[in-house]
């Protein structure tokens, strides 16, 4: 299974919700990773995978080959699941 | 003022026999003539110059005289007396009064090898009066700035090599410069000290000659780059109804003006780069434009496109020609800004096309990516400033765009893993300390500049206090300090054992290094109201001396990082955060990587193309740029060929060769990108020769990427993810 990677910062409307939908699939089960752009390793991780804005989410496969992604924009967990599920093991 | 004492006759017969004013010593001025023997004049320097008691001073005196009297030398100098004061002080415990009376200058020695042997810190200054000139008065400068600018904590870590602060023989400007055609197309060019006054140009020659003027005299007061913003879009008002063969030779002046300024300072060409737009930025748009005789013309910028673009595209002819021999232009830089609204512009591909030729023929064009929102000018070989809120309004008068960065001070990462040895927390607290460091050294170099400064249009940065529109000339609450870094690759060389394309481990370690230092600088930003910005530096030399000093205090660890050939003495660091020069990374690979750390340094960076003898088609180059616009976060580029110039035939051939292909003349010069800009291989430091001998050089990929690019376009898609590391 892959992960999910979900970046948010401090100072940024959206960002509960992502973080809302990422306990949501920690609960369901599947690894989730949360960044905050505000410390060190959220930026380094978030320049890696050109993250520019904020609320992002990532979902990597095994190999943390980007599978999908979604920039500045929030998905609903019903996407995020069914990418998942279609996301190679 | 320079003194010299020589001895009338044989001192040694005078020992015991008279005061001071009765020695027999006579001394040679600067003003050329002879001043007799007078020890008081060494207990005026002391009072003038330290702290020191009347006493003392008085003491120091009599001993130093005493000590001549005695001494069998048959030529006493000034700069001998004062090692003689100085030696006293030493004595008695007094460093900071030493450090005070202490003379700047240079050995007879140095001097001799200088005027007879060119200088390679800068390979755009050539050998000769006027650049020895600039030299031994960088060298005093330099001192100056070590002794007296900076702190001791500051001036030693310089010279340990923790950090380079840059152009320190310039310490009484400012570092570089980007402003506006419209200062001088609404004020004309009226310049403090200036025994004449022009009134607003005319017409569009007269309008180059008052830029290039101008340009001239910003050189005079800026250490590095003059930039210019939209030059097309600001010259248009003046080219309406030219013709086709007008237009042609007014492109060809500005070129060669700007690349034939041998006569500037120290012989230097002036710095100088051309910010162009093929769209009208939507910034500049619906401001009243400025024409002739400074006299608003009643129409918008927008209106002026088509003039505007014209001459853009007559510039660009211009470059393709090359000089009279058909080499490149080292100066002036066109940087061509592509924007989203480049691509919703009419004739883009045709001009993009344009630019392209231009690239692969002659390697003038820099691509200037500004996506989304992003207005950028772009100032130096990659300084760019992008521009807030308050630059937009300052745009509706675009005469008020007047910007620069203060300094540079550059870190040597891979020292500080050499200290940290392995430890992480180590490494970043040491990062950290060099961070503080550099902010300190900015802090002193800014009260020293706003000291002159406030001496106004009396003082010595008169042109910079000048005054036409309510603010100074230069706005300091705008001005950027720089925080550069070499050597990333090798500081996470020396750290996790990997360089960063060898690793996907590796290079997130560099990205970490990288966000550590901007999330530092904006908190120190906000600490002093300041902007402290990281900017990929350019590092010419300080490549090569960070590498050099290294290799003697870091050893054998440095043996193993140094880049380069030890044996040959020519060594280096990676520049910046940039991979590898030798890495085998296919090119468009090569500028998503490097462009991944682009967004965390904010003053601007640049990926390198190496082509070297390839001569990629117009379209290969147009996708090659299409593709990093849009896939990528790079905020630069710059494709850089390779020539030989034959002194004897004037031939330029493609290629770095040891002959002249046409002539076989081994009279050549090799030509190509240094740093940020064109020239002459035989005026490059060791470390760049080093650099260059590595220089990884894409020669097959654009005619693989042809072939792919005809038979199946889905192939030739940019890999968004990270999956070379696999």
């Amino acid at each position: 299974m892959g992960s999910v990677k979900i970046f948010t910062k401090a100072k940024c409307p959206r960002c509960p919700e992502v973080k809302e939908i990422g306990k949501e699939l920690r609960r369901e089960g599947f690894p989730v990773v949360s960044y905050d752009l505000d410390t060190l390793d959220g930026l380094a991780e978030a320049s890696y995978y050109s993250i520019l804005s904020t609320p992002s989410i990532i979902i990597e496969d095994e190999q943390e080959r980007e599978v999908a992604s979604w920039r500045g924009v929030v998905p609903t967990v019903q996407e995020l699941r069914n990418c998942l599920a279609r996301s190679p093991s | 003022m320079s003194v010299t004492i020589e001895t009338r006759e044989d001192r040694s017969k005078l020992v015991g026999e008279f005061e001071t004013t009765d020695m027999a010593l006579f001394v040679r001025t600067s003003d050329e003539s002879f001043r007799g023997w007078n020890r008081q004049r060494i207990v005026d320097a002391l009072l003038r110059e330290t702290y020191v008691d009347l006493d003392t001073a008085k003491e120091i005196a009599r001993e130093v005289e005493e000590l001549i009297a005695t001494s069998k030398i048959k030529m006493i100098t000034a700069p001998l007396i004062r090692e003689l004061v100085d030696t006293k002080l030493i004595e008695r415990g007094l460093e900071q009064a030493r450090r005070m009376h202490t003379r700047l200058g240079m050995p007879l020695y140095d001097v001799d090898q200088l005027i007879l042997r060119p200088n390679k810190e800068n390979a755009n200054v050539p050998h000769g009066p006027e650049a020895t000139n600039l030299t031994l008065a960088e060298r005093i400068k330099k001192e100056y700035a070590l002794l007296s600018v900076f702190s001791q904590e500051v001036a030693d870590a310089h010279m340990r090599g923790d950090i380079h602060l840059h152009d320190l023989g310039f310490i009484d400007r400012p570092y570089c410069s980007g402003q506006s055609l419209e200062y001088i197309k609404r004020f004309g060019l009226s310049l403090p000290n200036s025994i004449a006054i022009a009134k607003p140009a005319k017409h569009p020659e007269v309008l180059l000659a008052h830029m290039v003027k101008f340009a001239a005299a910003l050189q005079s007061h800026f250490a590095g780059a003059i930039g210019w913003d939209a030059v097309n879009l600001f010259f248009a008002p003046y080219l309406v109804g030219v013709s086709d063969g007008e237009l042609e030779q007014l492109a060809q002046m500005m070129i060669f003006e700007f690349s034939q300024q041998a006569v500037a300072r120290g012989g230097q060409a002036i710095f100088t780069d051309l910010n162009l737009y093929w769209e009208t930025p939507t910034h500049f748009e619906d401001v009243p434009a400025i024409g002739p005789g400074g006299e608003v013309t009643g129409k918008t910028y927008g209106e002026y496109s088509k003039e505007a673009q014209r001459f853009a595209w007559a510039l660009f002819d211009a470059f393709l020609d090359g000089d009279g021999s058909g080499r490149p232009f080292f100066f002036p830089k066109p940087m061509v800004h592509i924007t989203e609204k480049f691509f919703k512009t009419d004739g883009h591909m045709d001009f993009l096309h344009h630019i392209c030729e231009v690239a692969s023929e002659k390697g003038n064009t820099y691509f200037v990516f500004d996506r989304g929102e992003t207005a950028k000018i772009s100032e130096c070989c990659r300084l760019s400033f992008k521009l807030d809120q308050t630059d937009l309004d300052d745009a509706k008068q675009p005469w008020r765009m007047r910007y620069c960065a203060l300094q540079n001070v550059t870190l040597n990462l891979p020292r500080i893993a050499y200290v940290a040895g392995g430890e992480e927390s180590q490494l970043f607290s040491k990062l950290t300390e060099s961070i503080e460091l550099a902010v300190k050294a900015h802090l002193e170099k800014k009260a020293f500049i706003e000291k002159l400064l406030s001496l106004g249009e009396k003082g010595p940065l008169a042109l910079l206090a000048m005054n036409r529109d309510g603010a100074s000339y230069l706005r300091m609450r705008r001005a950027s300090f720089l925080i550069g870094m070499v050597g990333l690759n090798e500081l996470v060389q020396i750290h996790t054992g990997q360089e960063m394309h060898q690793s996907r481990q590796a290079f997130k370690f560099g990205l970490k290094v990288i966000a550590h230092m901007k999330l530092m600088i904006d908190r120190l930003s906000q600490r002093h109201g300041m902007r402290f910005v990281l900017e990929q530096t350019p590092a010419e030399s300080t490549a090569y001396r960070f590498a050099k000093l290294d290799l003697t205090h870091h050893s054998p660890k440095s043996g193993q990082a140094v880049k380069g050939d030890i044996a040959r003495g020519e060594v280096y660091y990676t520049n910046s955060t940039h991979l590898n020069n030798a890495a085998v990374l296919n090119p468009i690979e090569r500028v998503r990587q490097e462009g991944l750390f682009h967004p965390l340094i904010e003053a601007g960076a640049l990926t390198h193309v190496w082509l070297g003898e390839s001569k990629p088609s117009k379209l290969s180059l147009a996708n090659f740029v299409m593709k990093t616009f849009q896939w990528t976060q790079n905020d630069q580029i710059a494709f850089s060929p390779e020539f030989t110039t034959c002194n004897q035939c004037n031939r330029t051939s493609r290629g770095l060769r040891p002959s002249c292909p046409a002539c076989g003349s081994e009279d050549v010069d090799g030509i190509t990108r240094i740093t940020g800009y064109f020239t002459k291989v035989s005026g490059w430091n060791k470390g760049k020769l080093g650099e260059l001998r590595n220089r990884y050089r894409n020669r097959e990929f654009f005619a693989e990427e042809e072939k792919i690019q005809t038979s199946d376009p889905k192939l030739h898609r940019v890999r968004e993810s990270a999956q070379d590391f696999d």
